[in-house]
């Protein structure tokens, strides 16, 4: 495939040759997910603590994870821990990476959505006597998904899309298999165009299905 | 001022021989310098029902959510059955808390039921998370307890499907559960129009008349009169005067009480 019949190969025939890019972003995405939520969740329930020995590092964290631009983190896990003694392969220095920046970004959603949960409810959850981690568990942590997850599912899309990222540490995710592939047959704008299409096939489903939730969110926000 | 104590007559250390299920011993809540509950003394004998009536502002809500330490008080100390809420330290463990609760039941103004859960769970999980009873044996509880309130038809409903009233029997029921010996009720009817808080003084009063130690803070004189054994007027952060309902009600001695009471039935 490839080289030689570079101006004969059809569409689906390229197309065909980006999907393991494809599946890639999607794992990574994956990756980044299982990592970013509960680290996200937990900045969260760091930064909403009262005693500050808490709060203020975990603010100070989130602070440098959304200051440093995600490129950079992914290059200071690469190239930099290994000089702190510890390596990741490109795939796990990526999803780390990305994870952090994820989760400090997510933070503010999942706090907010922690706090917009009435009072009344973590009240009535003491008086009857639950321990805090039920409490947190099964009373306020589902009411508070409500209104999380669509703006939650909006951030998941940028960060997929920033799993091209992971290109610059020779992940052969979705954008840098077709960089590599154009460099062969020189077809740079219909690979990049074909990894776009890609990336918009994915992201943009998931961004109705965030606006249709947000709409029905808002909708039956009553109780 | 005059402040009608039930002073203390016992010591903390004879529990067995209390009189009173539930004692708060000059108890002061303060807020940024302010005496919400200023140095109050209240017992709470064992079946009693004691209504706590008194203007906005007055502290009743306060001093009832100190029993439970929704509220930490500043100063003083609960006891229930005799025995200090926190034992020595004035620092409560989580612990002391949970056990605390399970033993006072409480219900808020605004229900505060679980709105992600049906009426059914939400009478479930303190049962099988706090007292550790089987799924099994909690359902049975709940179901046998929604039958006492009426709402059996209602137990797979959430609550955004039950009325302000419905809500609230639903909210007494998730507390009798855990089969508490006392229940503070905090304005259980002020949010509901006359007819849906009736149908809640109605299962209050069936409570009441089953021997349930009961602690109301109420704007609802009727129910004060009926119900009650022992009522309390309560302002700005003090007990203005207390003793028996309708002697409070019909012939106030202070002249705080015969001003709110004024204010109450010109109404």
């Amino acid at each position: 495939m490839g080289g030689a019949g570079m101006n004969t190969d059809s569409w689906s025939d390229l197309l065909a040759d980006l999907l393991p890019g494809l599946a890639l972003s999607l794992q990574l995405t994956a990756a980044m997910l299982a990592m970013g939520l509960p680290l996200g969740l937990l900045m969260a329930v760091g930064l909403s603590q009262k005693r500050k020995y808490v709060s203020v590092p975990t603010l100070a964290l989130v602070e440098i994870g959304r200051g440093i631009p995600a490129l950079v983190l992914l290059y200071m896990i690469y190239f930099g821990l290994p000089q702190a003694g510890m390596s990741l392969d490109a795939f796990l220095s990526a999803a780390v990476g990305l994870a952090i920046s994820f989760a400090s970004y997510t933070s503010e959603v999942f706090r907010a959505g922690l706090a917009a949960v009435p009072h009344g409810q973590r009240e009535a959850g003491h008086a009857l006597g639950l321990p805090r981690t039920v409490i947190f568990l099964r009373v306020l942590l589902p009411q508070a998904l409500k209104i999380i997850v669509p703006p939650l599912l909006g951030w998941a899309i940028i960060y997929f899309q920033a799993t091209s990222l992971a290109f610059a540490l020779a992940v052969p995710e979705l954008m840098s298999r077709a960089y590599v592939l154009a460099t062969t047959n020189f077809q740079y704008l219909n690979m990049l165009a074909l990894a776009a299409g890609l990336y918009a096939a994915i992201s943009i489903p998931l961004s109705l299905l965030s606006e249709h939730m947000n709409r029905r969110g808002s909708r039956t926000a009553t109780s | 001022m005059n402040v009608a104590m039930q002073q203390s007559t016992s010591p903390p250390t004879a529990a067995a021989e209390s009189r009173y299920a539930a004692e708060a011993q000059n108890v002061t809540v303060e807020f940024h310098g302010h005496k919400a509950v200023d140095n109050v003394s209240l017992g709470i004998a064992k079946g009693e029902v004691c209504a706590i009536i008194g203007p906005s502002g007055s502290g009743k809500s306060t001093l009832l959510r100190t029993f439970n330490h929704l509220q930490e008080p500043t100063s003083g100390q609960i006891l229930i059955n005799g025995r200090p809420t926190v034992p020595g330290s004035r620092k409560p463990k989580p612990a002391d808390l949970m056990q605390l609760r399970r033993t006072v039941g409480m219900c808020f103004q605004s229900f505060n039921l679980f709105p992600h859960l049906t009426a059914l769970e939400n009478i479930m999980l303190a049962q099988t998370k706090a007292l550790g009873r089987s799924k099994d044996e909690a359902r049975e509880r709940g179901r046998h307890l929604l039958e006492r309130v009426g709402l059996e038809a209602k137990a797979n409903a959430r609550p955004s499907q039950c009325s302000g009233g419905q809500q609230q029997r639903i909210a007494i029921a998730r507390a009798l559960a855990l089969d508490p010996e006392i229940m503070l009720f905090d304005e259980p009817t002020s949010a509901l129009d006359p007819e849906l808080g009736a149908e809640v003084l109605a299962v209050m009063r069936e409570l009441a008349d089953s021997g349930m130690t009961m602690l109301v803070v109420t704007h609802e004189m009727n129910f004060a009169e009926d119900v009650a054994e022992h009522l309390v007027f309560m302002a700005d952060g003090v007990i203005v005067e207390q003793g028996d309902p309708s002697s409070v009600l019909r012939s106030p001695q202070q002249e705080r009480t015969q001003k709110f009471l004024r204010a109450v039935n010109g109404r």
